[in-house]
Parts: structure tokens; C-alpha cells; sequence
């Protein structure tokens, strides 16, 4: 049997994430104050500064474009040696302006990409109950 | 209210010493720092006795799984001070990244504020054995949570997608990248103390690498080394005392909190937004601007770093970096080169992180840099990412 990949640990703020993503549902932490969304969610909200944002995780249609993207061919983490090479993704999401994740990108390393590509939410079961998002070129179908 | 340092050039740096830069050192970290401490305080032409400040930046900038212990993988300003058998006034050490610089500018305000007449500043690097950025976690939890899982990790992928959204948008060729590379290699290959040193790259040797992390290949990452830098500085009255010529610290910045990402995300529109801010912070602490500089000393831990600092320092338009080094305009042999990688950079000593830059301006600037002397008066020192490190300017004279 191979190493597993790292898995998360969910904690008091992310956990609905976690939930969430399980469920093969995107949802992104948002300000209770000013209704930004915020990646990662933290101890404040970057946007209006509030020490209380109350972040409340709302599902998102998971589409965005490509920004930029990498072709990862050594792995410097377990379980991503059998995974090499393989491509990662930096995706603004549709819903807000610089609202950027990273994920891996699952149409294989031979991908061709160019900046401003559209890709859409795909997830990885990795583990019982633990699903990874990723995303997938084009869009939802 | 103005932006100038108020002890601009009221600082020098008068003296200094440098260990030999190798993969992994014969003796322990702790004993190569003591070394470079005594000899750079001789060098000033101090006693030990006289120091009474000592400063550093202790960052162990591994991503991997190593112990950090003070003397042996990290030396710590009160482990350098106990064991020179010193009782400093004031020891401290800058916990940012831009560690240079942090640290200079800790120096500068401790003797400006009289905590301190003369400080020993030093950086040591070291190599720990085994895989240096490989890291075996089984669980990815607090910040590591939202990018660990999907095997983002380490800082080649973190310069991967910047250098990558660069290339894509002003068209960036790799050839123009091994322009960076054979000036590092070429200056550092000149230095006696450097891990690179009679060993140049050419660009046939660039251009066959393979990648690691598209488009950054192991020829665009400065190699993990051994090795201790030490400089002295005191106020600019004192110095007029002591043998060498003093160079002045004319001005610092420390890059502005960048906006909140994911763990080691740098989009490039946060580096060079964020680093205008930064470097025009820098200008006016210094009381000079970019065409005044005649010895820019750019970062270059990872080679893309070199264009970011020519774009933010004004030194060529944004977008045009490329173009610019790919045109020899970082030949330092050439009369209308700058010499950004004079001193050979990070890409050509080895991993001493800002130390390079800080050294080669302070031995341009002291009339100190023997057959490689140049004309120069004012340096810069760069360090990390402009939006996310600092820089120094130094001068030959104070104004
Ligand atoms: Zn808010």
C-alpha cells in the first residue's frame, strides 16, 4: 500500500469546510460584517478589519480562471510520489475579485493552459469522509 | 512628516569577516560564527571587550522536518554573545523574513538610541543533512490545512506560480532567465569563498535542466550551504576612528504585510504591488531614488526575484525585465551594465540569504573589493521578495 497523502485537520473555523467539501460541495468562509468572502478564514476579516467577523461558510458555484499553474515533478510530501507529475492550479473564483484557492488540476500534466482559462470544482476522495478540492478544465456540466 | 531615516548615515558599517561557503562545514555553526565574530572585530580594529551589541536574524528557512538547535543548526545573538564571554547591552534578533535588512535596521536604531555604541551583526546558514525542503507529515492542520492536502508545500512551487503568471503575461523566455544565471555564476566563480567558486554555468547547461517545478529548474534555486557572515557597525563619529573606511546606512524598508493569502501563495500582483510600496518607502528613508544607485544589489535566492526587484526599484518599466537582462543590461562587465549580481547573489555563493548583497556593498563601497573593485557611491541591498523582505541603502559618503 502506498503512503497516504496528508489530511486535513479540521478545527473550530474550518470544519465546515471540511464538511462541506465531504459532501462534493465548495464553500468559502464570508464575513459576517461586510459579506466578503474570505480565504483562509482568520482570527479577523482582511477586508473591513472586524476582530468579530463570525465567518459563515456558504457553498459557491466552484468555477474561476486560471490565474497561474505549476507542473509539479518531485514530491516534497508524502504520498505524492505515485502523484508526480501532476499539475496545480491558481484559480480566482468567480464569486469576488482576487478571491484565490490553489488546487490540483485534474486533466493530467499535459494540459494545455493559458491564463484566464475557465475550470470548475472537482474533488479527490482521498480517505473515508475526506474529500480534497480540486478542479477540472471547461465548464460545469 | 517626512520618510527620512532619522539616523540616515549616522550608522556605518566598519568592518566585517566571512567563513569559506560549502555544503557542509567541518566544524559545528557555533564555532565558524565565533570564528567570523573575532576576526570581523579585529578587522574593525576592535577588542571584544568593546562590543556591546550584538544582533542577528536566527531564521533556519527549511520547509522539512529539521530540529532547530541554538549553536548548531541556528546561532542566536546571546549564544554568540555567551560564548565570546561578552555581556552585551543589547542583543537581539529580527523574527521577519528580509532578514538582512531587519537586522541592520535593528543595529542602526540600537546604537542611534545610545542602547548600544558597537554592535556585531552576523548570519549563519546551515545545511542540516538529508532531504532540506522533504517533509514526511501524515496530517496537514492549522494554516497548512488549505494547501498541504492538495500537495502545494515548499517554497518551489510558492516561486513557481508568480515566475509562471510573469512569464505568461509579458511573454518571458528562459533564455532571458539564463542571462540571470551566468552573471550570478560568473561573479560568484570569482570569489574565493564562494561554494561557486572557478565553477561558472553557461546557458547551454541553464537551458538543459531539467524542471522541478515548471518553469523552476535546481539552477534557479540558490544551493543550501555552511556559512557565517559578520559585520560590525557603530555610530559614523566613532567610526571616523577605526582603519577601514566607513560605509553609511543611509536608509531601510521592510516590506508591508502583503494581503492575506494561502500559505507561501504569492500572486505576482501582490509582489509588485506590494514592493512599489516598499521600495518607495525605501527611497525615502534614504533621501535618494533609483537612478542615484550605482551599486544595486538585487536578491536572488530564486532567480525570478531578480526581475521583481529591477521592476519595483524602478530600475527597468514593469513587465521589461526580461528584456532588459536578455539586452546585457546586468553585465557587470560591460560599461552600461548594472551590477545587480556584482557580488554573485545568493545563485552564486550558495544559500547566505541577504548576506552576498549586504557584502558586496560594503567591500564596493569601503574600496575594499581588491581586483574587483569598481566605482561606485551609493548601494542597495536587497532581501526575499519585495513584497515580502526589505533593503538597505548604503553610501561611500554621507549626505
Ligand atoms: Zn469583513
Amino acid at each position: 500500500m502506498s503512503t497516504p497523502r496528508p489530511l486535513p485537520v479540521p478545527d473550530e473555523v474550518s470544519r465546515p469546510y471540511w464538511a462541506a467539501a465531504a459532501r462534493h460541495t465548495l464553500v468559502v468562509a464570508r464575513c459576517s460584517r461586510c459579506a466578503s468572502f474570505v480565504l483562509p478564514p482568520g482570527q479577523t476579516c482582511p477586508h473591513c478589519h472586524s476582530v468579530d467577523p463570525r465567518f459563515r461558510f456558504e457553498p459557491v458555484s466552484g468555477t474561476g480562471t486560471v490565474r497561474s499553474w505549476t507542473v509539479v515533478r518531485q514530491a516534497f510530501l508524502p504520498g505524492f510520489g505515485a502523484e508526480v507529475p501532476f499539475v496545480l492550479v491558481d484559480v480566482e473564483l468567480t464569486e469576488q475579485s482576487e478571491l484565490r484557492m490553489i488546487g490540483r488540476l485534474l486533466d493530467g500534466p499535459a494540459a494545455a493552459l493559458r491564463l484566464g482559462d475557465r475550470v470548475t470544482v472537482a474533488f479527490e476522495d482521498v480517505a473515508p469522509g475526506v474529500s480534497i478540492p480540486a478542479f477540472t478544465l471547461g465548464a460545469p456540466v | 512628516m517626512s520618510g527620512r531615516l532619522g539616523a540616515s548615515n549616522q550608522v556605518a558599517l566598519v568592518g566585517y569577516a566571512h567563513s569559506v561557503v560549502q555544503r557542509h562545514a567541518a566544524a559545528p555553526l557555533g564555532v565558524v560564527t565565533l570564528d567570523t565574530a573575532r576576526r570581523a572585530i579585529a578587522d574593525a580594529g576592535l577588542r571584544t571587550d568593546q562590543i556591546d551589541g550584538f544582533v542577528t536574524a536566527p531564521l533556519f528557512p527549511t520547509a522539512g522536518a529539521h530540529a532547530v538547535e541554538d549553536g548548531v543548526s541556528t546561532v542566536s545573538a546571546t549564544w554568540l554573545a555567551d560564548n565570546l564571554g561578552v555581556r552585551p547591552r543589547y542583543a537581539a534578533g529580527f523574527q521577519g523574513i528580509g532578514q538582512m535588512p531587519g537586522a541592520v535596521a535593528m543595529a542602526v536604531n540600537a546604537i542611534a538610541a545610545g542602547a548600544a555604541d558597537y554592535v556585531v551583526l552576523h548570519r549563519a546558514m546551515h545545511n542540516p543533512p538529508g532531504r532540506y525542503h522533504g517533509n514526511p507529515m501524515a496530517s496537514a492542520g492549522g494554516s497548512l490545512q488549505w494547501t498541504a492536502p492538495q500537495g502545494y508545500f515548499g517554497p518551489l512551487s510558492m516561486i513557481a506560480l508568480p515566475y509562471n503568471e510573469y512569464i505568461q503575461r509579458y511573454g518571458a523566455s528562459r533564455e532571458a532567465m539564463a542571462a540571470v544565471l551566468v552573471e550570478a555564476r560568473k561573479n560568484g566563480a570569482r570569489l574565493p569563498w564562494s561554494y561557486w567558486h572557478g565553477r561558472p554555468l553557461s546557458a547551454e547547461e541553464y537551458l538543459a535542466e531539467p524542471m522541478i517545478s515548471d518553469p523552476i529548474c535546481r539552477y534557479d534555486c540558490d544551493i543550501p550551504v555552511d556559512g557565517v557572515a559578520t559585520f560590525v557597525l557603530t555610530s559614523a563619529r566613532r567610526a571616523a576612528d577605526l582603519p577601514h573606511r566607513p560605509v553609511y546606512v543611509s536608509g531601510y524598508a521592510t516590506s508591508a504585510p502583503a494581503t492575506r493569502r494561502l500559505p507561501l501563495h504569492w500572486p505576482l500582483d501582490d509582489i509588485m504591488s506590494v514592493g512599489q510600496e516598499t521600495t518607495r518607502r525605501l527611497w525615502e528613508s534614504a533621501g535618494v531614488g533609483p537612478t542615484e544607485v550605482d551599486l544595486p544589489q538585487l536578491y536572488d535566492g530564486f532567480s525570478p526575484f531578480v526581475y521583481f526587484w529591477l521592476e519595483t526599484l524602478g530600475l527597468c518599466p514593469p513587465g521589461e525585465a526580461h528584456r532588459f537582462v536578455l539586452d546585457g543590461g546586468i553585465d557587470s562587465d560591460s560599461p552600461k551594465g548594472l551590477p545587480v549580481l556584482s557580488g554573485g547573489g545568493a545563485l552564486g555563493n550558495g544559500r547566505m540569504h541577504g548576506v552576498p548583497q549586504m557584502l558586496e556593498c560594503y567591500l564596493q563601497l569601503a574600496g575594499r573589493a581588491g581586483d574587483r573593485q569598481r566605482t561606485a557611491t551609493i548601494g542597495v541591498a536587497c532581501q526575499s521578495s519585495p513584497h515580502f523582505g526589505g533593503a538597505v541603502v548604503y553610501s561611500a559618503e554621507q549626505f
